[in-house]
């Protein structure tokens, strides 16, 4: 079946691309990645407030930083060597 | 005239780009030296070759068709994406909650799986040639991503060459220090480095994002440096409570 399996190497190959792409932009973060996006629809909705926008963007981030180190610190490490 | 958020730029760009060649150099140091020289040189060569076309390619697109907008919005959010995994780790490693990247450890590593087999040194081998590809592919990919966000969001329009030259300075300083030792360059201080580099990440991530949503940011450009030191207070925090964190549970839990 030829066009099976070009068909299954397409799919394979449309499937590895995807997954590169989540592997680089999202890695081991989602919370991270999606926290991202909600700073900056938050950003969007405040913008039309002169000092209140860049004050919140500014405290999320920071927020979203310690959220994430406070998160990875707490998971059991099964492989502290990791060196991911 | 040359000015302050082109500098920055400049050094964010030549230092994100010289941490991405450490590890591709380890990668390549360990084929060379295990597979032989050509393959290895043909494999990294041609990974070089696709990433300056999808850099050219993709930036080029990018600034004829893409709104200045819509590109600051986009490349913020990736930028920032990148500056907060690279913080965070960095501070899990200067915390102890996650050991330091040891480049003679990952040299080791590819050392003894390209062992496998070897011996057909002077001909073309395809294992040396696809592993020393893809490592600098995979690397490249990321100062790629930079290199074409540095360069497409600043205020003053195009930058892109000035983001492909601090990428290149950037990569060309640790190959010349990496043929100078020919052995991993673990001397580099990457962890630092790359708490440095995910610092400025984060700077421009957050600015760019900002401006592309619309928000207007006091003092315009130069309120960067604000940022950068609020950024690095913030992170000296961070790992001053963290290693006191760290400290107390090793010490409850030997």
């Amino acid at each position: 079946m030829p066009q099976g399996k070009t068909g299954s190497t397409i799919w394979k190959a449309v499937k590895s691309f995807f997954s590169f792409w989540k592997d680089f932009l999202v890695g081991d973060s989602p919370v991270l990645a999606l926290g991202v996006v909600i700073i900056l629809a938050v950003a969007y909705l405040l913008r039309s407030y002169t000092y209140l926008a860049p004050a919140t963007v500014i405290i999320l981030v920071l927020a979203l930083m310690t959220f994430t180190v406070w998160q990875k610190a707490r998971k059991p490490r099964r492989n502290p060597q990791s060196q991911s | 005239m040359i000015d302050q958020s082109t500098i920055l730029l400049f050094i964010t760009v030549a230092l994100a780009s010289a941490v991405e060649a450490t590890e591709a150099l380890t990668i390549l140091l360990a084929s060379g030296i295990t597979r032989g020289w050509r393959s290895t040189f043909e494999g990294a060569l041609l990974a070089l070759a696709c990433l300056a076309i999808i850099v050219l390619a993709v930036g080029t697109a990018l600034i004829n068709y893409v709104p200045l907008y819509i590109l600051r919005t986009v490349v913020g959010t990736l930028l920032l994406i990148f500056g907060l995994q690279w913080l965070t780790k960095a501070i899990l490693r200067q915390t102890g909650f996650k050991a330091p990247h040891d480049e003679h450890d990952i040299y080791n590593k590819e050392v003894a799986v390209l062992s496998k087999d070897a011996g057909i040194r002077g001909k073309r081998d395809s294992l040396a040639f696809a592993v020393s590809f893809k490592g600098v592919l995979l690397e490249g990919m990321e100062i790629v991503m930079i290199v074409i966000s540095f360069g497409l969001a600043t205020r003053s329009g195009n930058q892109l060459a000035v983001a492909s030259l601090g990428a290149f300075v950037g990569v060309a300083v640790m190959v010349v220090i990496a043929a100078v030792v020919a052995q991993p360059l673990s001397k580099v201080p990457e962890n630092y480095m790359k708490l440095g580099v995910g610092i400025m990440l984060t700077v421009f991530g957050m600015f760019w994002m900002g401006e592309g949503a619309g928000v207007q940011w006091p003092l315009g450009d130069a309120f960067i440096p604000v940022l950068l030191a609020i950024v690095f207070l913030a992170t000296l925090g961070l790992i001053a409570y963290f290693k006191r964190v760290h400290k107390e549970e090793t010490e409850v839990s030997p």
